[in-house]
């Protein structure tokens, strides 16, 4: 029997909710680079919302013919061959959204990040959720959520982590939160009571130390 | 305008129509070795109807063996070679722009080459012809641009040689296009593919010589095109991919009941080729010979192994230092001849001086030609239509 989860991930990822955070973030008429960027929803709202310009990077065939359809500038890189091509400061946000936890290297693209934007967002699923936890803890198995909702054999989130294991992460890779956003049922919070095990989603505005 | 539903999946049918040759004639032009060619004729072809604005034009280049018919149906019933592309709701609709193609310099499909009159000999060219480069090639198109009356184009797009031309047009002429579609390019020929142009220029050397003493052409010997024919199916065994041969041929011989030991051993110099891929070959060879005109080959191919758009300043991105246009590199995963790495180098160069570049590669098992191949077209169509849309 398959125990996977049937919503493949949680509203986070959708549309109309899950990118206003990292919209809101934002300032107009900005450069924004995003990697990881699907077939380019995020970039097509900045685009046309705050009037930003707008770069994606996606591995996917089919994503980036999508993307490259609705207008938008894109590259067909595999994120995990390095970024060394962009210049340093060449944008004022890199995004890094939903991505990390599937990266084969998170250190080195998380510093080229550091090194290619003047900010970086990064969102990740967190994996210290007291579900996720209670589910390993009682049942003896590789947990189930709606924010990693594979089972072990198949996920693509090949590197779990929690909010905890971020600040750490971020600190040994040279940088510095400068917000941190924390997403329980679809509303961003900020500074709330016991994030690394209530929050299911941590939304990070990053920049170099 | 008539309302043509956008087509998800082109073919080559000839939708665009009938389409009627045209020539361009100018004095001439002088080359970048220093060498005068003139007078000039340019070989052309245009599709759709430019805007009152005139800024609706997309320049389409072709590859080392194409010509000016691009798209449509032409005198001889013959279809464009990439009229699955070009057309009425198709990739580049020729209903929202107006498409030119036109013969390259040193062709032999109508603009100035090899085989056009000499003034000063009142005989063809041939191998008198002067040496020309890519950068002539995109001039002499500037001036076809020029004489209709187009101040900037909307696009330049090109495939292989077309694609090398869309890049020297960006570098070349930067405020004069908005957008350039680089497909299966490179900045600089590689030492592999000047190799196999070598191998392929040899094979015509081997002819008994032609026209060398400026003789008329149709006394030439009978033999004389079986050097272009090997140089054409080298070139081809080039464009395919490992992958398309064994699909396409495999090692199936021609003739069901061949036993394996009636084959000929090339008496009198002729092997009739058992397999299908040797039969297959022999036919893009003698094909190519009734259609092509060797010294074209010679000077095209010259060409093309001398274009590096690095030689000048050393690296790439100091070359792209000035180009405004935006710009959309396409590779093919299956292409060996000008692999992705070197669409990469161009991507790379491009990012390193900030400037406005997208990248695929499109996985199609086709090799160097998949551009051309129908079943690529419909995730082309996308792409292309999607990029020029986006193209202000």
């Amino acid at each position: 029997m398959c125990a996977e989860v049937r919503k493949i991930r949680s509203p986070f990822h959708e549309f109309a909710f899950g990118f206003n955070v990292i919209v809101d973030l934002i300032e107009p008429g900005t450069r924004v680079l995003d990697l990881g960027c699907g077939t380019g929803t995020l970039l097509q709202r900045l685009r046309d919302e705050k009037n930003v310009e707008v770069c994606g990077v996606e591995v996917d065939q089919e994503k980036v013919i999508r993307a490259i359809e609705r207008g938008i500038r894109i590259l067909r890189f595999d994120l995990d061959e390095g970024l060394d091509d962009f210049p340093d400061r060449s944008y004022d946000y890199v995004v890094l959204s939903r991505t990390l936890q599937q990266l084969m290297n998170p250190g080195r693209v998380v510093r080229e990040m550091l090194r290619i934007g003047a900010k970086s967002i990064i969102t990740f699923p967190n994996f210290g959720h007291w579900k996720i936890a209670a589910q390993y803890l009682l049942r003896g198995r590789m947990p189930l959520h709606t924010t990693h909702p594979h089972p072990w054999h198949r996920t693509p989130d090949i590197h779990p982590l929690t909010i905890e294991d971020f600040r750490d992460f971020i600190n040994r890779v040279g940088g510095k939160i400068e917000h941190e956003i924390h997403i329980i049922g679809d509303r961003p919070r900020t500074q709330i009571f016991w994030a690394n095990r209530r929050a299911e989603w941590g939304c990070c505005l990053v920049s170099a130390a | 305008m008539p309302v043509i539903p956008i087509k998800e999946y082109a073919d080559s049918d000839g939708l665009y129509g009938r389409v009627q040759q045209q020539y361009a004639h100018f004095d001439g032009i002088t080359l970048e070795s220093g060498v005068f060619l003139g007078p000039l004729t340019v070989a052309y072809e245009t599709y759709g109807q430019l805007s009152p604005n005139k800024d609706n034009a997309i320049l389409v280049l072709h590859a080392l063996s194409g010509d000016a018919h691009v798209a449509g149906i032409d005198e001889n019933g013959r279809l464009g070679w990439w009229d699955a592309m070009i057309g009425p709701g198709k990739g580049i609709d020729t209903n929202r722009y107006f498409v030119i193609c036109s013969n390259c310099l040193g062709g032999c499909k109508g603009t100035t080459g090899p085989p056009s009159i000499n003034p000063e000999t009142s005989r063809p060219y041939g191998r008198q012809f002067p040496l020309i480069t890519i950068g002539d090639m995109v001039r002499v198109q500037a001036m076809l641009v020029e004489h209709l009356g187009i101040e900037r184009l909307h696009n330049v797009i090109g495939g292989s040689m077309g694609g090398m031309q869309a890049l020297e047009w960006s570098v070349r002429f930067p405020d004069k296009v908005r957008s350039a579609v680089v497909i299966a390019a490179t900045a600089r020929l590689s030492p592999q593919g000047i190799a196999f142009n070598w191998v392929g220029r040899n094979a015509i050397y081997c002819d008994p010589i032609r026209c060398s003493d400026g003789s008329d052409r149709k006394d030439a010997c009978e033999d004389t095109g079986r050097g272009l024919a090997v140089a054409r199916m080298i070139g081809h065994i080039t464009y395919l991919s490992e992958e398309t041969m064994e699909a396409k041929f495999g090692r199936k011989l021609r003739l069901k009941d061949m036993d394996g030991y009636l084959y000929s051993l090339g008496e009198n110099g002729v092997e009739r080729g058992e397999f299908e891929v040797e039969s297959y070959l022999r036919h893009q060879g003698s094909s190519f010979v009734q259609r092509f005109d060797e010294d074209s080959y010679i000077v095209i191919t010259k060409a093309i192994d001398y274009f590096d758009l690095e030689k000048e300043t050393g690296e790439l991105s100091e070359a792209f230092k000035g180009v405004q246009a935006k710009i959309l590199v396409i590779s093919f995963s299956s292409d060996w001849l000008y692999p992705t790495s070197m669409s990469m180098a161009i991507v790379r160069a491009l990012l390193k001086v900030h400037k406005d570049v997208s990248f695929i590669e499109l996985d199609l098992p086709y090799g160097h030609d998949s551009f051309l191949v129908n079943a690529g077209i419909p995730s082309m169509t996308r792409i292309v239509r999607g990029f020029l849309q986006g193209v202000r």
